[in-house]
């Protein structure tokens, strides 16, 4: 674990250097990082623009390690972290933060689960405390439990179940993609599964993954370092190291085949189509080249889908999409992931012809490659979209936290600019004739039901499969 | 976003503590007594000293041709927030043209006299950022966030749209069809049903009931029409353009003069403002029938006092304690307590010349009567009770620190200037606001709970399956009518 403090200009002025490339303007706030004695990882940027404090404690545990029969419980696990301590009821850590002027919030993706909070300066020594305190234990409460589950299963309803399209690109296009459980499960869960948990899962699983030494905790806003370690040193120093189970293999068989598949949808008014192509692994020399192709194809009114499917051949009406999309940016991850593409298209247009249109633009990719000039307004583009995801002192606190969970270190949060300015317009090209070919590629065709109300055959609203 | 805690976090509207059920205020005294507080951990730290909470020091001037500029420079982050809002949205569209400003607002970048869509959009991103336009019921609002050393780059293309936009008729047909074809998919969402519903029933036949075109106003559509309604709207002495972020006011302002100083407003008076809306809503339930729905969208909507009335900042902290918050009172209740649904939330928005109060749930069909007897119970336990010390002093501390954290996003920042300016307020309204919810007093929040909060001041809007709702609802005994 390396230390890298950026005590550059003066006390507590922000740094902002200009490289000798003129384009590529760097951006820096002083950071450090230090380790407890029970494992716990502590980073803090000073940031002294507003007499704030944004705050993230992340564990290594998301749901694609969630066991076998227990779908969407990583998640489920999440809600009860605000269900109260033997310390601390129930509605005491909603009492403390938002009495104190602030908000938080907690969220659950692959494979990290963050609870965030960001309010004025003077809320952080109880915050600080109610974040260790629901790090030593919890009250396991079979009624919190009841009520957390009917709370998710609301959840599940409102974004998956009453919602046109059901986040098919999210949950099912995995499902289709991948051939094992951590990596192709129904991460929102299966109602059976959810109904299912007990208050001993919700124990189990906070003895094997609640642990200190698995958990990264930044702290960005209106503080000195020197003062906050010692904050934190007092708060979470006598939380125990515990053993966490060994990361099992993830990987997957590789793909030899386009796999295709279509559903019905009760809810939607027109078609839509999603496209997943399995990516290189986080660390691959790819992976930087992904996400810039990522953001070619996907990133906006400039992009080359929304030029081409949108404007030019007129057979969508949106595209969405990226690397990791839309669980996180394509740096935020440890496994198997996809590019996906979500593409909405008149009802007047087939599938086929909106997939011939989609695979001419990749072909022209792959044949011609993108134009330099191309390549670097993306990059201008993702470096400016980067700064604005670690603006707020909330927001810069769950970057630098997740880069130290995953990189062992938060250099990535202020190198991701400058890495992204050195991929070129050959790579762009040789990445999309490695990866964006047919037999690497899952897609779902997902049309609306037909009218008749009563035809049995017709699938749930939004149901995965 | 999916799989969090609650969906949003700053700027957030959720709930809080309480509930029993049925008639709610038979049981108010038992309920009272249930409701006290537990004491706080003996060992849980004190907040800190407080810190004052800057207001934004903004710099305003004015060009010789009436446009308005609002500077706010903050060294440091290298990025700039630019918003420009022009007065006139939704509301001031032509009577037989509902809704024109959406597709106006979709249009206004596809091209000027000597910048082609594409062109634009890849200016911009040269520059760092995307174009957002939208239209809202009172203004058009155009905004981007860019790298600071763009900034000049992404002013000229701002600067040339607001004078040369030219609307070519190949970009009118796509966007027409697009929009067409959004306002289908639109209709899928329960809670784009509940909005329209709910615009129509507050504002019946006052501008303000529109949320969004007919697909009779969008056929009808023309490039000519909205190049006309174009040069009404856009002209200086109508628009404001914010800049927040990373800059030297003097180098913007020569920028910003040499791009804008040009321009010239037209001698015709411009588009007059709306008149205010006072059609009191009707206690009665209007059912959206969505087949299919496995949930009931529940709001309970009524009209409350806008931005810069004297009751408004009062009402936001009745508001935070009632149901905008997470430990709020309604979210406690139906979420907390009765697991009924997963973000509730409680709400005062305001336009130029009303707001709406809404209260809104997503619940299991099963569950849909139950929860609008809470929601009910709360809004008249509001009306009726006062609310305790901690209750109040939590109110106020919440509102004042959300208003910081939001303050120091630059792009939050400039939209909410943006909407002061509309409002016809100044950037001190920041600060006049914040003094008054710090002063607000248990019996101010008393005066307005009673004044507003009452159930009965309320409409119901039920999405969902229709049968559902109708049998559930029936023993309400209230008015039932069917709205699309």
């Amino acid at each position: 674990m390396k230390s890298t403090v950026g005590k550059f200009c003066g006390i507590y002025l922000l740094l902002i250097c200009v490289s000798s490339h003129a384009a590529a303007q760097q951006w820096k706030a002083p950071t450090s990082m230090k380790k407890l004695s029970n494992g716990l990882v502590v980073v803090v940027s000073e940031d002294h623009s507003a007499p704030t404090f944004g705050l993230c404690i992340s564990y290594g545990i998301g749901f694609r390690l969630e066991p076998e029969g227990r779908t969407g419980f990583a998640h489920l696990f999440e809600h009860m972290m605000f269900e109260g301590t033997p310390n601390a009821p129930k509605g005491v850590l909603d009492r403390v933060i938002e009495g104190g002027g602030g908000n938080n919030n907690g969220d659950t993706r692959y494979d990290h689960t963050e609870y965030i909070e960001t309010a004025p300066i003077s809320a952080l020594d109880p915050v600080l405390w109610i974040e260790a305190d629901r790090l030593k234990t919890l009250d396991f409460s079979v009624k919190n439990l009841e009520n957390q589950r009917n709370v998710v299963e609301e959840e599940v309803r409102v974004n998956v179940l009453n919602r046109p399209y059901g986040l098919f690109f999210a949950i099912d296009l995995p499902g289709k993609a991948f051939d094992t459980y951590p990596n192709a499960h129904n991460f929102y869960g299966d109602f059976h599964d959810l109904d299912a948990a007990k208050i001993e899962d919700v124990q189990r699983f906070y003895e094997q993954y609640y642990a200190p030494n698995n958990a990264v905790l930044a702290i960005v806003g209106d503080v000195k370092p020197e003062e906050v370690f010692a904050k934190v040193d007092k708060y979470f120093s006598a939380i125990p190291a515990r053993n966490v189970p060994p990361r099992p293999k993830v990987d997957e068989s590789p793909q030899t085949a386009e796999r295709r598949s279509s559903q019905t949808d009760q809810l939607a008014k027109v078609p839509a189509l999603a496209i997943g192509y399995r990516m290189p692994p986080r660390h691959s020399p790819d992976a930087l080249t992904a996400a810039v192709t990522g953001e070619l194809l996907h990133n906006g009114q400039a992009s080359r889908l929304y030029q081409a499917l949108v404007k030019d051949k007129q057979v969508a009406l949106s595209v969405d999409g990226g690397v990791n999309w839309p669980l996180g940016t394509p740096f935020e991850y440890n496994g198997p992931t996809l590019m996906t593409s979500f593409v909405v298209y008149p009802s007047n247009v087939t599938e086929e012809q909106l997939l011939a249109a989609f695979d001419a633009n990749v072909r022209d990719l792959i044949d011609r490659g993108p134009s330099q000039q191309d390549v670097d307004r993306v990059v201008t583009k993702m470096r400016s979209d980067w700064y604005a995801n670690i603006e707020d002192p909330i927001d810069r606190a769950s970057a630098l936290s997740h880069a130290t969970l995953f990189d062992g270190s938060f250099d990535l949060v202020y190198q991701i600019p400058e890495d992204l300015a050195k991929v070129t317009a050959a790579q762009v090209r040789a990445f999309a004739a490695k990866y964006l070919v047919a037999t690497n590629r899952t897609l779902i065709n997902r049309v609306p039901a037909p009218k008749d109300k009563d035809s049995e055959g017709a699938k749930q609203p939004g149901a995965a499969q | 976003m999916i799989l969090m805690r609650a969906q949003t976090i700053v700027g957030a509207v959720v709930q809080s503590k309480g509930g029993r059920s049925c008639f709610a205020l038979l049981l108010l005294a038992s309920f009272a007594v249930a409701q006290k507080e537990v004491p706080l951990p003996k060992d849980l730290p004190a907040y800190g000293p407080e810190k004052p909470l800057a207001t934004p020091s903004v710099k305003s001037a004015t060009l010789d041709n009436g446009l308005t500029l609002w500077l706010v420079s903050e060294a440091g982050f290298p990025k700039v927030a630019l918003t420009v809002a022009v007065h006139g949205g939704l509301a001031a569209d032509p009577a037989d043209r509902p809704g024109l400003s959406e597709l106006l607002s979709k249009t206004l970048d596809q091209g000027t006299r000597t910048r082609n869509a594409k062109q634009i959009a890849q200016e911009l991103q040269a520059a760092g950022g995307d174009l957002n336009t939208s239209a809202s019921k009172d203004s058009l609002e155009l905004s981007a966030v860019v790298l600071s050393s763009k900034v000049d780059n992404a002013i000229a293309v701002l600067a040339d749209i607001l004078q040369n936009a030219s609307f070519p008729d190949t970009e009118v047909t796509l966007a027409k069809r697009n929009l067409a074809d959004e306002l289908d998919q639109r209709e899928a969402e329960p809670s784009f049903l509940a909005a329209r519903a709910r615009d129509r029933v507050l504002f019946s036949d006052h501008p303000y009931h529109v949320t969004f075109p007919t697909r009779d106003s969008i056929a009808a559509a023309t490039s000519a029409g909205l190049r006309e309604v174009f040069a009404q709207r856009f002209r200086p002495d109508q628009v404001i353009l914010i800049a927040a972020g990373d800059f030297q006011d003097d180098k913007i302002l020569a920028t910003l003069k040499a791009a804008l100083g040009a321009w010239k407003a037209p001698a015709n008076p411009p588009v007059a403002p709306v008149s205010t809306p006072s059609a009191p809503a009707e206690h009665a339930i209007y059912i959206v029938p969505r087949p299919g729905s496995v949930q009931t969208t529940i709001e309970l909507v009524t009209l409350g006092p806008k931005l810069g009335d004297p009751d408004y900042e009062v009402t936001q902290v009745a508001n935070a304690i009632y149901g905008g918050t997470f430990g709020s009172r309604l979210t406690s209740n139906i979420r907390e307590d009765k697991g009924y649904t997963y973000s509730p939330f409680a709400r005062l928005t305001s336009y130029q010349r009303a707001a709406e109060m809404i209260s809104h749930a997503d619940v299991r069909n099963e569950v849909t009567a139950p929860t609008l007897n809470e929601m009910e119970y709360e809004l008249n336990r509001m009306a009726t009770t006062t609310p305790s010390v901690e209750e109040l002093s939590k109110a106020r501390r919440y509102l004042i620190g959300l208003e910081a954290l939001r303050l120091q996003d630059r792009a939050s920042l400039a939209r909410r200037l943006a909407t002061l300016w509309i409002a016809g307020l100044q950037p001190d309204q920041i600060g006049i606001s914040g003094q008054k919810v710090s002063a607000a007093t248990a019996a101010d929040v008393d005066a307005v709970a009673k004044k507003y909060f009452p159930a009965h001041r309320s409409a119901i809007i039920a999405v969902g399956e229709e049968k559902v709702i109708r049998d559930a609802l029936s023993p309400f005994g209230l008015q039932v009518h069917t709205v699309q």
